[in-house]
């Protein structure tokens, strides 16, 4: 699985990484940034709770 | 929504008590937004108007809007801000240039947010969480051997303005002017001679004197606060001059002061008078987060924002023209069926829950991560020490429209 945050749609509401810290972590400005792109198969259904639960639909996920 | 009369009854958590059919077969938005009882249950009305009229044009004499209140089109609107801007014509609010970055569309938003975002961050946040815990502790020592206290006055007024004061470098033995003069912009109380407009512009005239003073002297002497680090703050050779920092100061000053007061109202009567919902977060305070998103989303404490186009355009197949009034009904948003599974139904274990309560596109609540924190300290605090709290008997909660602040919102425990 990849996963993907545009840059453009993110608007730093912080829902991402406030739910899934595992996965995505804040910048200094408080945008979410991804911790990898290849999301570790143990933190899938995390990577995809982050991306369900992103107001701006910034976050695509790849399924493998 | 300068409607400060609502009067609603208590105890009535369903969506029972008030019916929009009541108010004459076809929905009027304008007499529901003056009727108490959908000022404490806005849900029903959210309904109503998008099942029966969702791009609502309306005409208050001084000046008529569109009111946006299915979720597709709010998002459509707050996605788009080169159709629908937020430029200080959007709304009237005693300010003479405009509010700094509400009032500003891209590109220049974006420098004033480079500046801004950081000192909000969660990072920076945090660093104010035990200051935060020690005040709210205290406020709330003060109360809890009464067992009673109108909880508006006693903790969602005094603690979010003092934060924000303190944060600000503002004198807080000025609290209680400041809270009078952000309540003359947002609740203006017109009298005999003087229209709300009125009111507003004398109230703005005072807040630029208030907040010109202490910028003059931050210059002269800065201190260890934002508006002195506001005057040295840089990003790409863009510095921001005196009058930027009063612009960003007036826009705090209302956004500061109220929002967080609100928004601690709603969720502290929703939770009195839901005693199994409030069971939930006593038995596991770490569920606190959940409890806040999914109350901010079904009370959504700031019901809408506002716009204004910049060109001719349509919006759910309604033709809307250049220079429109647009009120984007964030509550109606975060309870549209058409969206949320049971949106009227409050589930703390909801799974998805991207809720527009802070707004939406570039222009985000900038102070979301610090409302957030607030809210959580003040959860818990007040729990660990008063977990049974009902609604003292007879008090009709009086909730104001458009800002949801409870100014009676009396509880006994």
């Amino acid at each position: 699985m990849k996963v993907h945050i545009n840059r453009e749609l993110c608007q730093g509401h912080g829902r991402c990484y406030a739910l899934a810290p595992e996965v995505y972590d804040c910048d200094d400005d408080g945008y979410g940034i991804e911790r990898f792109t290849d999301v570790p198969k143990q933190l899938e259904d995390n990577a995809r709770r982050g991306a369900n639960n992103c107001p701006e639909d910034a976050i695509t996920i790849e399924e493998s | 929504m300068s409607d400060n009369e609502a009067k609603t009854e208590t105890g009535n958590q369903g969506l029972s008590d008030a019916d929009p059919a009541d108010v004459d077969g076809s929905p009027d938005a304008l007499a529901m937004m003056g009727d108490p009882a959908m000022a404490a249950c806005p849900q029903l009305m959210y309904k109503a108007m998008r099942d029966a009229d969702p791009v609502t044009n309306v005409d208050l004499g001084e000046i008529s809007m569109t009111m946006v209140w299915r979720h597709e089109d709010v998002i459509e609107v707050l996605r788009n801000p080169e159709v629908y801007s937020s430029r200080e014509e959007a709304v009237e609010i005693g300010q003479k240039r405009p509010l700094i970055p509400l009032q500003i569309d891209p590109p220049d938003h974006a420098k004033f947010r480079k500046i801004l975002d950081p000192l909000f961050s969660p990072k920076k946040v945090a660093l104010l969480e035990d200051r935060t815990r020690a005040l709210a502790a205290d406020l709330i020592e003060k109360v809890v051997d009464d067992g009673t206290c109108n909880f508006d006055k006693a903790i969602a007024e005094p603690l979010p303005s003092t934060v924000f004061l303190e944060l600000l470098g503002l004198p807080l033995e000025r609290a209680a002017e400041f809270i009078a003069l952000k309540d003359g912009i947002i609740r203006p109380q017109a009298t005999a001679d003087k229209t709300d407009t009125d009111v507003r512009d004398e109230t703005g005239a005072r807040i630029y004197e208030v907040l010109e003073a202490v910028v003059a002297e931050r210059v002269e002497n800065p201190q260890d606060d934002f508006l002195s680090g506001f005057l040295s703050s840089e990003v790409d050779g863009h510095r921001l001059t005196p009058d930027d920092v009063v612009d960003i100061g007036y826009l705090f000053f209302l956004a500061g002061l109220d929002t967080v007061t609100a928004s601690l109202d709603c969720m502290i009567s929703f939770l009195a008078q839901n005693p199994e919902q409030r069971q939930q977060l006593v038995d596991d305070p770490s569920r606190v987060n959940a409890v806040i998103e999914e109350l901010l989303r079904f009370e959504t404490p700031v019901t809408g924002v506002p716009r204004i186009t910049s060109r001719d355009t349509e919006l759910g197949g309604c033709p809307i023209k250049a220079g429109t009034t647009i009120m984007v009904m964030l509550g109606s948003a975060n309870t549209d069926e058409e969206f949320w599974d049971g949106g009227d139904d409050v589930d703390f274990d909801r799974e998805v829950n991207k809720h527009l309560a802070f707004g939406g596109g570039l222009h985000r609540c900038l102070g979301s991560h610090l409302a957030r924190m607030e809210l959580r300290v003040v959860l818990e605090e007040w729990h660990r020490r008063v977990p049974n709290y009902s609604i003292a008997d007879g008090v009709e909660l009086n909730y104001s429209a458009g800002l949801r602040q409870i100014d009676n919102l009396q509880l006994v425990w």
